[in-house]
């Protein structure tokens, strides 16, 4: 019965080593988000002169398990005046797009397990970084109708908040990784990282620095972390968009939120900063991937404890006059040196 | 075989659905059939559940939920898109309707406050209603044509293959339909100026403001 159930499998191992795969990403994922709450709040302590959670465990570090088991056990309160569909929609797919996202992101070389190529990715797909953007896309309409079902005006103008900050920075986010694609000639994000290959100067930061700094930038308001958390500004709107979740269904979207700074920073590692090629011998692709990442979480903690939040406005227009058309001048320079000199 | 004859009649009765089992044993079960089958029941489920979806856009009596359901529907025909090995078109499917015309429209809706249509049911709606399960029994009677005649143009599936689906797509539109992407691009120019003149330059103000 078994011979037979592998018989009939053989051919098809790329589905259970894919199912495999999908289970160990994601688990990994998930468990990363409460270290990285740990490694924020140590952070922020550090940053302003205090000590951090330091009573549970050493270090604190079994904070992050008593948050997440307050979180599970709390009452799960819904308004009566909220649509109650929508109202537990939201959460859910805010947490969906911000898993899947993660799943196009390359983190390795390939390798073989009895004859099967294991790719250290969930898919590789050809147009790898236009799927993250779309999904990532999606993601917003969690936050809409998270403002919009919960009934409340603070909610709603966070939800309104957010989707327009997030589709105004969308377009600088995608221009500007626009000249890595140009440059690389490829859409997949396994091919970018291999054209960065060789020496450290190769590395598109070196060569690109402009795009760099307005693709982080943008991932910074794409994931609304401070300076740019103008939907959950909690002075003028309570908390934004989750104003009016509390538990459970309140950390999916603190779930989803750190989902999301992982895989930006994950993304900027593979556009700008060669992904798992370390320059300097050590050679372990896994874990200079992850050393990357965590450098680039850290300066996400960073840049929250270090500047105020910026007014509605002034990140509007930071966005529309200063960061676009200096992503659209970046990106017509590389075409045109593309076309030039590099054909 | 029957050792009671009062229960002859029933095993009788019994008899088609047994022929049904046979036939389904006695079908080639190979992992060929069974993920060929597993294939088009999918390209046919998400067929169905785009056309549910869009049944709900008009039949819904809350605009938020229509707005959701035209995102569903949009879902679905990329994922169509993506069976049929057009990874391009199903991104950008997502990327520019459901990712960013749709957020706009949930947008409105949610700024003018969306409240329950009242339903009532007259004689117009009844006739729409029926004209449009008219169009649906004739789609459905198009399926006993059989399979249609593909159509072999310059981007063929090995093309696709060999230079991925967003470079065929950009070759085939770069080089045979340029002018007319070219002009495409000229009209939402005019609708994006047109959009700023209504908006910026009205000549009478609607309201002062009342702040100095």
């Amino acid at each position: 019965m078994i011979d037979d159930i592998f018989n009939f499998l053989d051919p098809y191992w790329w589905l259970i080593i894919g199912v495999v795969k999908a289970g160990i990403i994601a688990v990994a994922l998930l468990s990363a988000v409460p270290l990285l709450v740990w490694l924020e709040r140590r952070l922020m302590g550090r940053f302003q002169v205090r000590l951090g959670p330091n009573r549970v465990g050493p270090f604190g570090l079994g904070q992050p398990i008593v948050d997440v088991i307050k979180l599970l056990f709390k009452e799960n309160i819904v308004q009566s005046s909220a649509d109650k569909f929508l109202f537990y929609l939201a959460p859910a797919i805010v947490v969906f797009t911000a898993i899947v996202t993660f799943s196009a992101i390359p983190f390795g070389e390939p390798f073989e397990v009895g004859g099967q190529r294991v790719g250290l990715w969930g898919a590789n797909l050809n147009i790898g970084i236009l799927f993250i953007f779309a999904i990532s896309s999606m993601g917003i309409y969690g936050m809409v109708i998270a403002g919009f079902s919960s009934n409340n005006k603070y909610s709603l103008m966070g939800g309104l908040r957010a989707s327009a900050q997030m589709i105004s920075y969308e377009l600088t986010l995608g221009l500007s990784a626009l000249s890595v694609i140009i440059m690389s000639g490829s859409l997949n994000l396994y091919d970018i990282v291999k054209d960065q290959s060789g020496s450290i100067l190769s590395m598109n930061l070196i060569s690109q620095p402009l795009a760099f700094i307005l693709f982080f930038i943008a991932g910074v308001a794409e994931t609304n972390r401070a300076p740019f958390d103008l939907p959950e500004a909690e002075q003028e709107l309570v908390a934004g968009f989750f104003t009016e979740y509390s538990g459970m269904k309140f950390a999916m979207f603190f779930l989803g939120e750190y989902l999301n700074m992982i895989t930006m920073s994950a993304l900027v590692t593979i556009l700008f900063l060669g992904g798992w090629h370390s320059y300097v011998g050590l050679d372990i692709p896994i874990l200079v991937f992850a050393f990357k990442v965590f450098i680039l979480l850290c300066v996400f903690i960073w840049l929250r404890s270090t500047f105020p939040r910026i007014r509605y406005d002034r990140l509007m227009a930071f966005g529309w006059k200063i960061l676009l058309p200096l992503s659209l001048m970046n990106m017509m320079a590389y075409g045109v040196y593309k076309v030039l000199f590099a054909a | 075989m029957c050792l009671n004859p009062a229960l002859a009649p029933e095993l009788e009765k019994r008899i088609p659905m047994m022929e049904f089992l046979d036939q389904l044993w006695s079908l080639n079960l190979n992992r060929e059939t069974v993920f060929g089958l597993f294939e088009e029941g999918l390209v046919f489920a998400i067929g169905m559940t785009a056309i549910l979806a869009s049944l709900g856009v008009i039949l819904c009596a809350t605009p938020i939920y229509s707005a959701l359901y035209l995102i569903g529907n949009m879902i679905c025909l990329a994922i169509l898109f993506l069976l049929y090995n057009a990874e391009f078109l199903a991104v950008v499917q997502v990327v520019v309707y459901a990712g960013a015309v749709m957020i706009l429209f949930l947008f409105i809706i949610a700024l003018l406050g969306a409240k329950k249509e009242e339903r009532e049911l007259s004689f117009q709606n009844l006739a729409c209603l029926g004209f449009v399960g008219l169009l649906f029994c004739e789609l459905l009677m198009s399926m006993m044509v059989g399979k249609t005649k593909p159509v072999e143009g310059q981007v063929t599936r090995e093309m696709v293959q060999q230079v991925g689906s967003a470079k065929a797509i950009g070759i085939e539109l770069f080089s045979h339909h340029i002018i007319p992407f070219e002009l495409a691009s000229l009209l939402l120019l005019v609708a994006a100026v047109g959009i700023i003149c209504l908006a910026k330059f009205s000549h009478k103000p609607l309201r002062k403001r009342t702040r100095v």
